[in-house]
Order: C-alpha cells, then sequence, then structure tokens
C-alpha cells in the first residue's frame, strides 16, 4: 500500500510545470465557481439594503405591488393620514421610489431615487459625507457613484432634466446607486403631485396594525415579504445566466484535471506497464488514476481559493459597486464541485490504465 | 515544403486521440464561457431593445434628460402630443403612457412594461398578435412567452395596477429577461395613472428624414428629449452595454486565462515530449523558424478546433437555455465569434511561447541521444 502513494504522487510532481498549469486552470474554474456564487451572496445580503436600514415594519402600497425596486407604486398622499389614523401605528411616513438612468462621463448610470419628506424618516440612513438634502434642488447620491465619477458635497448633477446640488454622500443599493431627495422634489420630476409610492410604517403590532389596514382596501407588505420578492425578481432575471456559467466553469475544471492526468499516465505507459506485468490489479490502476486527479483538484482547490481572494480583492477595489461574499456555503459548494471534479476526470486516464497491455513494459515508452 | 511542416504539427497534437479530444474541449469549453456569455448579453440587447426596433415612428419624444425606457420614468403634459403634431414634416403623432408594475394570476407573478395605446391607430401598440386581438375597455394584451409561464391565456383575468384585467389576446418578442410587457388601452391607463404621457411617437412626412424630423421637434419642444428611432435604439442597448460591461469583462476575462492554461498546457506536454523528433528534424537540416512554425500551427490548430467546439457547443446551449427558460435569449453573433476568435489567438501565440523557446534551443545533436 505505502508503494502505491509515492506512484500517484511522483507522477504527477514529475513535471511540476504541467502541475502548475492544471492547477492553475482548474483554480481559475474554481474561482469562476467563487465567485459567482460570492457575487449572488451579494446580492442576497444587498438587494434589501433599503428595508434593513430604513426601520419601517410595514409597506402601504398600490394594490398588486410585490416589490419595492421593480414594480411602480403610485398611491394619493392622503394615504399617510389614513394610516395615522390608526390606533396601533406609531409613525407613517410617505416615500417615493423609482429607478432612473443617470449620464455621467458618457456612462449609463442606474440610480434608484428616493424622495422622502425632509426630518422624517425614510430617507438616507447613514450619510458618509456632508447631509441630507433638505431643498427641493438637494441630492444625496450613493458615495461609490460618487468615487467613480469624481463627484463630491457641492457639485452639482442632472436628473431627469433638472439640476440637482450635491449635498452629501450615503449608501448604495446592489449595482446601483441611490439618490435620496426631497418627496416635494420627485413629485415634480415625475409630474405627480399629490401622490406617493409607499406609506412606510412604524408599529409594535404589525400584524393587527397590517390586519386593520388591510380591511380598509389598502395593499400592505411587511419587510420580509418584500425582501423575498425582490430576491425572487432578481433570481428570475440572473439566475439562469450564473448557473450555465457555473455548469460551464465545472465542466472545464473536470475536463483540465482529466486531460493533465491522462497525459501524465500516457508518458509513463512503459511504467504503469511494469506496475501491471508485476499484478497490479484493475482496482488498483484505477484508484491510482483517482487519486492523481484528486490530487490536482485539491491543488487546484487551493489554487483557486488564492485566486478568488485576488480576483475579489481586485474587483472590490476596480469596482466596489460590485459585493462579493464568501460563505461557508459557497465554499463548500466549491469544495465539492473540486471533488466531483477530481472524480469524473479519472475515468478517461482509469480506462487508458485499465486498457494497458503488460507487454507496454517492454517496449520503448 | 508547407504541407510537410503542417503535417508535423497535426501529427505531434494528434498522435494520441483521446489528448487531443481532451485538450480540444477544454479550450472549447473555455471560449463557450466567454461565447455564452457574450450571447446572454447581445440576447437581452436584442430583447430589451424589441419595442423600439419593431416601431413605426421615426421619433420619439421624452421628458427632458430621457433617453430610455427600460429602469426609466418620462412624464409629458398631455398637450405634447397636440405640440408635436404641429411641427412641419410630422404625418402623426400619438402618446404613449408607460410604466412598470406587476402582472398577476392566479398562482405567479411578472415584472412588467405597462404601455398605454391608442387601440383605433395601434401605432404604439403591440406588432404582432399571435392569437387573440387588441385589447378594448378592461382589457389587456399579455406576452404569448410570460402568459405560457404564468400560466393564463386568451379569455383569463390577470391584476395589473391593482385591478382585474381579461386577456383579449397574446403579442410576441414581449418578454426579457427581466421583465415582460403587457398593452392596454390609453384610456383605462390613464384612469388608474392619471393624463401625462411617457413619450410621444411620431412618423415623418414624405421627403423628411428621421433626423431632420427629431431637429425640427426639438427645436419646437425644447424641454423634451427628442431622439430617432435608431437613437432611441442606441440608448436602450447601451443601458444593457454599461450595466453589464464589468461583468461581462472579469467573466470574459477568466474564460480566456484558463483558454491560455489549457492550450499551454497541451503544447507544452505536446512539444516538450518530442524534444528528440524536433532534435532529428533539425539534424536533418531544418532551422529554428520552420521548427517555430510547427509549434505555432500546433497552437493554432488547438485554438482553431477548440473555437469550432465552442461555437457549435454555444448554438447547442443557447437553444437549451431558450428552451428552458424563453425569457432569456442568447445571440450568438458572428462578431462575438470573430472578437474571441482573435482572443484565442492571442491566447494560442502566448501559450506558444515556453515550449517555442525550448524547441528553437533544442540542440540536432538530441537525435542521436538516448530517448
Amino acid at each position: 500500500m505505502h508503494g502505491t502513494v509515492p506512484l500517484a504522487r511522483r507522477n504527477l510532481l514529475a513535471d511540476p510545470r504541467r502541475l502548475a498549469a492544471s492547477a492553475g486552470a482548474v483554480g481559475l474554474a474554481l474561482m469562476l465557481i467563487l465567485l459567482l456564487d460570492g457575487l449572488w451572496a451579494g446580492i442576497r445580503a444587498n438587494v434589501t439594503t433599503y428595508e434593513d436600514h430604513v426601520g419601517a415594519d410595514l409597506y402601504v402600497a398600490q394594490q398588486g405591488t410585490r416589490n419595492f425596486y421593480g414594480a411602480i407604486s403610485v398611491i394619493p398622499t392622503t394615504t399617510v393620514e389614513t394610516v395615522r389614523a390608526d390606533p396601533g401605528v406609531d409613525w407613517a411616513v410617505p416615500v417615493r421610489g423609482f429607478f432612473s438612468i443617470v449620464e455621467l462621463h458618457n456612462k449609463k448610470i442606474a440610480t434608484f431615487i428616493v424622495g422622502s419628506v425632509p426630518g422624517e424618516r425614510g430617507g438616507a440612513w447613514d450619510v458618509a459625507t456632508g447631509r441630507v438634502p433638505a431643498k427641493d434642488d438637494e441630492v444625496a447620491i450613493g458615495k461609490v457613484m460618487a468615487k467613480r465619477h469624481g463627484l463630491s458635497v457641492g457639485d452639482t448633477i442632472d436628473i431627469m432634466g433638472r439640476r440637482f446640488t450635491i449635498v452629501g454622500t450615503t449608501s448604495d443599493a446592489f449595482m446601483a446607486s441611490f439618490a435620496f431627495m426631497t418627496h416635494a422634489a420627485t413629485d415634480a420630476l415625475v409630474s405627480a403631485p399629490g401622490t406617493t409610492s409607499f406609506v412606510l410604517v412604524g408599529t409594535e403590532h404589525p400584524d393587527a396594525v397590517r390586519a386593520r389596514l388591510a380591511a380598509t382596501g389598502l395593499a400592505v407588505l411587511d419587510r420580509d415579504e418584500l425582501a423575498k420578492n425582490d430576491l425572487a425578481l432578481m433570481t428570475r432575471a440572473y439566475g439562469v445566466p450564473m448557473r450555465v456559467m457555473v455548469g460551464v466553469a465545472f465542466v472545464i475544471g473536470s475536463l483540465v484535471i482529466a486531460l493533465s492526468v491522462y497525459t501524465a499516465i500516457a508518458e509513463r505507459s512503459r511504467e504503469y506497464g511494469i506496475v501491471k506485468a508485476i499484478g497490479a490489479r484493475g482496482t488498483y490502476l484505477l484508484v491510482l488514476a483517482l487519486r492523481q486527479t484528486l490530487m490536482i483538484a485539491t491543488v487546484g482547490l487551493a489554487a483557486g481559493g488564492l485566486l478568488f481572494l485576488v480576483g475579489r480583492a481586485l474587483i472590490t477595489r476596480v469596482r466596489p459597486q460590485f459585493v462579493v461574499l464568501a460563505t461557508s456555503g459557497g465554499i463548500a459548494r466549491a469544495v465539492g464541485a473540486a471533488l466531483l471534479m477530481g472524480g469524473l476526470a479519472a475515468v478517461i486516464p482509469a480506462r487508458r490504465l485499465a486498457r494497458l497491455a503488460p507487454a507496454t513494459a517492454y517496449r520503448g515508452g | 515544403m508547407m504541407t510537410g511542416r503542417v503535417s508535423l504539427a497535426r501529427k505531434n497534437l494528434f498522435q494520441d486521440r483521446r489528448r487531443a479530444l481532451l485538450s480540444v474541449l477544454g479550450v472549447g469549453a473555455a471560449l463557450l464561457l466567454v461565447l455564452v456569455l457574450d450571447g446572454v448579453f447581445a440576447g437581452a440587447m436584442h430583447s430589451v431593445t424589441a419595442y423600439m426596433r419593431t416601431s413605426p415612428a421615426a421619433v420619439f419624444v421624452a421628458q427632458k434628460d430621457v433617453r430610455t425606457m427600460h429602469m426609466s420614468q418620462s412624464a409629458l403634459p398631455p398637450e405634447t402630443v397636440a405640440a408635436v403634431r404641429r411641427v412641419d414634416g410630422v404625418a402623426w403623432a400619438e402618446g404613449l403612457r408607460y410604466t412598470t408594475a406587476t402582472v398577476e394570476a392566479d398562482n405567479d407573478t411578472r415584472l412588467t412594461y405597462v404601455l398605454g395605446y391608442d387601440t383605433a391607430t395601434g401605432r404604439a401598440g403591440p406588432r404582432r398578435i399571435s392569437e387573440g386581438r387588441a385589447p378594448a375597455a378592461g382589457e389587456v394584451v399579455v406576452d404569448a412567452t410570460a402568459a405560457e409561464e404564468l400560466g393564463v391565456t386568451v379569455g383569463d383575468e390577470v391584476n395589473l395596477l391593482g385591478r382585474p384585467f381579461r386577456i383579449s389576446g397574446l403579442s410576441t418578442n414581449g418578454t426579457n429577461m427581466v421583465n415582460t410587457t403587457v398593452f392596454i388601452r390609453t384610456e383605462d391607463f390613464a384612469k388608474v395613472r392619471g393624463a401625462s404621457y411617457a413619450y410621444v411617437l411620431a412618423g415623418t412626412k414624405s421627403g423628411v428624414s428621421a433626423d431632420e424630423l427629431a431637429r425640427r421637434v426639438a427645436n419646437a419642444l425644447p424641454d423634451t428629449t427628442v431622439q430617432t428611432r435608431a437613437e432611441f435604439v442606441r440608448q436602450e442597448g447601451r443601458i444593457v452595454r454599461d450595466m453589464a460591461a464589468d461583468v461581462m469583462a472579469i467573466m470574459s476575462i477568466i474564460g480566456f486565462l484558463i483558454a491560455l492554461a489549457v492550450v499551454g498546457l497541451t503544447l507544452f506536454t505536446a512539444t516538450l515530449g518530442k524534444l528528440r523528433e524536433y532534435g532529428v528534424v533539425k539534424a536533418l537540416g531544418a532551422g529554428s523558424g520552420r521548427l517555430a512554425a510547427t509549434v505555432v500551427a500546433q497552437a493554432a490548430w488547438s485554438v482553431a478546433l477548440g473555437l469550432v467546439v465552442a461555437v457549435v457547443l454555444s448554438v447547442v446551449v443557447g437553444a437549451a437555455i431558450g428552451a428552458l427558460t424563453p425569457n432569456v435569449e442568447v445571440l450568438l453573433e458572428p462578431g462575438s465569434v470573430i472578437r474571441t476568435g482573435i482572443g484565442a489567438l492571442v491566447i494560442g501565440g502566448i501559450a506558444a511561447l515556453l515550449p517555442l523557446r525550448r524547441v528553437v534551443r533544442v540542440d540536432p545533436a538530441t537525435a542521436f541521444g538516448r530517448p
């Protein structure tokens, strides 16, 4: 048994450059899997940034509204008074939210505009620089967008035909920037005075308040529902391409391992012929191939982990709007993928070994 | 002479067919990654711009600084339509009402563009109704792909903008990765969302170009954004391109790096394992240039066959994705294949460098040494 371990290892280590190239390619494939998984985890963690920080327990919206980001809800601002009249409501504020494309440096930037009443909840919750908007021609933008486009407090930005002065920088939405402004400013932008998108509600009795408000014909959602629906929207949009990319990366990794071990075995068919001539069984040779493929998968996994850390650092430095998270689930999936790649990749080299005639030992290599 | 050189490269590379197959599949899979990504991106651009590409309008008028529909809001006063009609050269003009909402069936929902249009002219409505008819009051035309996903058809009821609508017809080409498209009567839209329009569509009189008309309308209505259809399509496509460019670049670089490692691995083993044979060829009088050409030819073979495999696989993968999820379109464009091919050739060239160095330095005496 002791003799078998060095045989697999020595075969692989005989050519360190080939091992390095194989591990590098497998590592890149695993890095891709880890990056996609990390991006997905980043989406999940950040898609609900607004709901996570704004502190509302309930969201009153137009009938049929399911998402905070997707569909545009329009309800009369008088809904705020209706909601405030409920005895269980601690606070209620109107908030308008919608996407807009802002053009900066000849690039189209997806921006989620949030209009709230100055001094009330619903607006920016953490101001990095400057302050929150107080006037109708002021805006606080996401700090990533500000950094990427060289914008700072005091600069101006054109949004939907109106000029705003940047008075603060704040949080970003996922792959988009928040632009916080006054509710009145958004009324003017969309030419819809007397309306809002949501009424945010603070209450210690969400279930009871929700039931009473729903009974009056209002559509009421809680934070978890909105988060779940926003995530489902993202999953539907990007889930299939993501899964295809992961699948292709998995196939690439398997093929590279198979190619590397197959080549290593083919180059030493004479030595393997000797092993077979002195009595090695098919199972032994299969284990020999499997050991080699799993060794490359393991080295590739280590390389993939390192490449992931480097890749993630580069991505988040160059493009901070992308959040790439390393989760225990993502790491477990990468380890599983590497082991599966190693197992599948052993099939072709193992077949080559199984078919090897012992007489090969007596021929030239 | 040339024939012998190519044959040496090919024979060296394909002496072991299984190894050659694994290598070509490896390169092909890495390039497939780049091609499929490109295809998803091109498909998204194609489907996002479907409405404006097929519109009969020559010119689109929107709120100032609004140049797109996707992820955009635009609001124009109702009198804008009459103002556009008055511009010299305008054959027709009509308002389009637009928002993003959720279309809801019994058990499922889809994010959707809601377009409110004048059913009397149909100009701003669906280009093709595959089943049923245009909407009457309280009715909606749903895109066929979304209808299938939602499990509804003509005659069924869906909820939209907080009220029920009966499906009068099914349209085509209105569903993309993110959302679908539904059409209702402009009067129904106005009842729910008010009288303002999002866009005004205009057609040209004969003898007036779209560019000229856009210029005239822009002069007449300086507080709006006026674009020709071609420009509107270009701007809409740029949303996808600008938003996806970073992800595309990252994924493509990874794909090409993997291809580089696979081609390098193949050339390395295929060349260095045959150094003695290269020594023989050199001893027979071949110059270093010829040996180098053999290595480069091997690289070209590897990436060319890998590219062919990648193109074939991307067609298959694209068809499979389309069949499984009709809202995701994978569009394989010739430009994408050419770009990937050029990238693959560059990679082949880089991968050939290491074995090239060894082959050029090979000593003809190797031919007479032990193997």
